[in-house]
């Protein structure tokens, strides 16, 4: 699904984001990734999408070498995933409904589809009555379950979540994290950026910790920081 | 493409030009002004060709004059040579008796008596020659002055010069002069639809992350552009036709005034295809080309 070959990724100004990293996340996997702010987990986020391309190693994701594959290839490895974000990225004049259906249209879905398939994803997000409202006129975690009815309207494999709590409070929070798990349990593998203590620590997921660049942690049903002695270092 | 993205592609292009339109006016007038004077530099190229076409056909003569004394074979010698040459299009041997009746009636007229003592013998033989291209003027008054039997060769070259001169620097400016408009245009229509595309990066941005090809996301900027310059190209041709048309029907009267009737204005029906097509071409490439420059920058995410 997603594998990581001894990457290293130096910005052009010098910066070392990330230094010699192995991981692998399988099919059907839900993992954290944490660690602070600049310890890197953004830049892995961004080499599996394609944003940057790594300095040194393999990023192979989806079947798709991240630093050979073709500029035109690009949108094709990016329909394969789901991504949602901390700020949510909707368009704010767009209906619920349209921002949804636009994840299809631009991928040029058939209208039946998109009929079909927008319904479904924000049935799944619990947001069906509200279809026909703007993105303004709903609350954080409304919007954050939008973004996520869009990210997995066009059935990723795999679907990758940067920070999607950061702007939410705790009970809402709690929402989107079991809507990623239910997400997870229909099949698809969920890869969460987070530095979220309590969520990570009461979910008992796969847990990658990131410090300066390099993985420092890899424990199946992890905490957020390392208190168990047992734990099993997979690199 | 597919015919439902087609129809996006249309849609999103109309509304994004109908949302920037005070831009979008901005960017179709620059067009206009730049068509209509690049429009007459066109016209003026075209009836300087027309004209020169008419003007060969009365193209000034050539004459060659030999020595008088020179005798029938060697006459005949310069004769050959004006045959075999193949940019001469046809000459006309003018014999002494002609040449001493022509000088007696229009240039002694009423004073023959000078001539009294004279015969046609004092007179040379001469060819009146028509060039194919008046830019080998030059070329052929050297080789028959160059011969031994060949006393003078006039001609009225500084008319031919004249017109070859302008008919070769009036196009060379006029695509000078074109090349600086369009990039000008092209730089206002790049910036306009900047405008378009910076209001809409965000979502320039979520097309890119939900996978959405970079020619999905160009399409519309490019439909915007190339409304801009087809709509700026048809208002210069309305505008361009109904000047020229004014222009050429008060020219026939006023170029008679001054004596130079020889000179016409070609009807606009007759440039009026070339003109649209010329146009419409450009203002679709300037358009077209502007906008893909302006949302380059914003696809690489």
């Amino acid at each position: 699904m997603v594998e990581f070959r001894n990457v290293t990724k130096r910005y052009p100004n010098g910066t070392l984001a990330l230094k010699g990293v192995n991981l692998r996340v399988n099919k059907g996997e839900f993992v954290f990734i944490i660690g602070s702010s600049g310890s890197g987990k953004s830049t892995l986020l961004k080499l599996i999408l394609k944003e940057e391309d790594p300095t040194e190693g393999e990023v192979i994701v989806n079947g798709y070498r991240i630093s050979t594959m073709k500029r035109k290839q690009i949108p094709y490895l990016r329909r394969s995933l789901g991504v949602v974000f901390q700020d949510f990225r909707l368009l704010p004049n767009k209906t619920v409904y349209e921002n949804v259906a636009f994840a299809m249209q631009v991928v040029e879905a058939m209208p039946r589809e998109i009929r079909r398939q927008v319904p479904m994803a924000l049935a799944l997000v619990g947001l069906s009555r509200k279809a026909n409202a703007l993105p303004g006129q709903l609350s954080g975690g409304e919007q954050q379950r939008v973004a996520l009815a869009r990210a997995i309207v066009n059935n990723p494999s795999l679907l990758i979540a940067d920070e999607p709590t950061g702007n939410l409070d705790p009970e809402t929070s709690w929402e989107i994290m079991r809507l990623l798990e239910e997400i997870n349990q229909r099949g698809t593998t969920v890869l969460v950026a987070t530095h979220e203590k309590s969520i990570v620590d009461a979910m008992k997921k796969r847990v990658i910790a990131i410090n300066k660049g390099e993985v420092v942690r890899d424990q199946q049903k992890g905490l957020y920081k390392n208190e168990d002695k047992n734990s099993q270092i997979r690199v | 493409m597919k015919i439902r993205t087609a129809r996006y592609v249309f849609k999103e292009g109309f509304l994004n030009a109908y949302r920037n339109r005070l831009m979008s006016l901005a960017s179709i007038a620059i067009v206009i002004a730049s068509l209509i004077i690049f429009g007459i530099f066109l016209l003026v190229t075209a009836n300087l060709n027309y004209n020169l076409e008419n003007l060969k056909e009365e193209q000034p003569e050539m004459q060659v004059f030999c020595y008088p004394e020179m005798d029938d074979a060697q006459i005949d010698n310069v004769e050959k040579a004006i045959e075999k040459d193949s940019r001469i299009k046809e000459y006309r041997k003018v014999g002494k008796t002609e040449a001493f009746s022509k000088v007696k009636n229009e240039i002694f007229k009423g004073k023959e008596y000078l001539l009294e003592d004279l015969d046609e013998s004092i007179m040379p033989v001469s060819f009146i020659i028509k060039l194919e291209d008046p830019e080998d003027s030059e070329a052929v008054v050297k080789k028959f002055k160059a011969m031994s039997e060949v006393k003078n060769v006039t001609i009225a070259s500084e008319a031919i010069e004249f017109i070859t001169k302008i008919t070769y620097w009036v196009p060379l400016v006029s695509g000078v002069l074109l090349i600086i408009l369009l990039v000008i245009s092209m730089f206002i229509i790049a910036n306009s639809i900047k405008l378009t595309v910076f209001a809409r990066r965000r979502e320039i941005n979520i097309m890119k992350y939900i996978g959405a090809t970079d020619w999905f996301i160009r399409w519309p900027f490019i439909v915007e552009g190339v409304i801009i310059g087809l709509l700026g190209a048809a208002i210069a041709f309305v505008l361009t036709w109904l000047g020229y048309d004014a222009i050429e029907q008060k020219s026939s009267v006023a170029l008679v005034k001054v004596g130079l009737n020889i000179i016409k204005l070609m009807k606009f029906d007759e440039i009026a295809a070339v003109t649209s097509l010329i146009f419409g071409i450009t203002g679709t490439a300037v358009g077209a080309v502007g906008s893909f420059f302006s949302i380059r920058k914003y696809l690489k995410v």
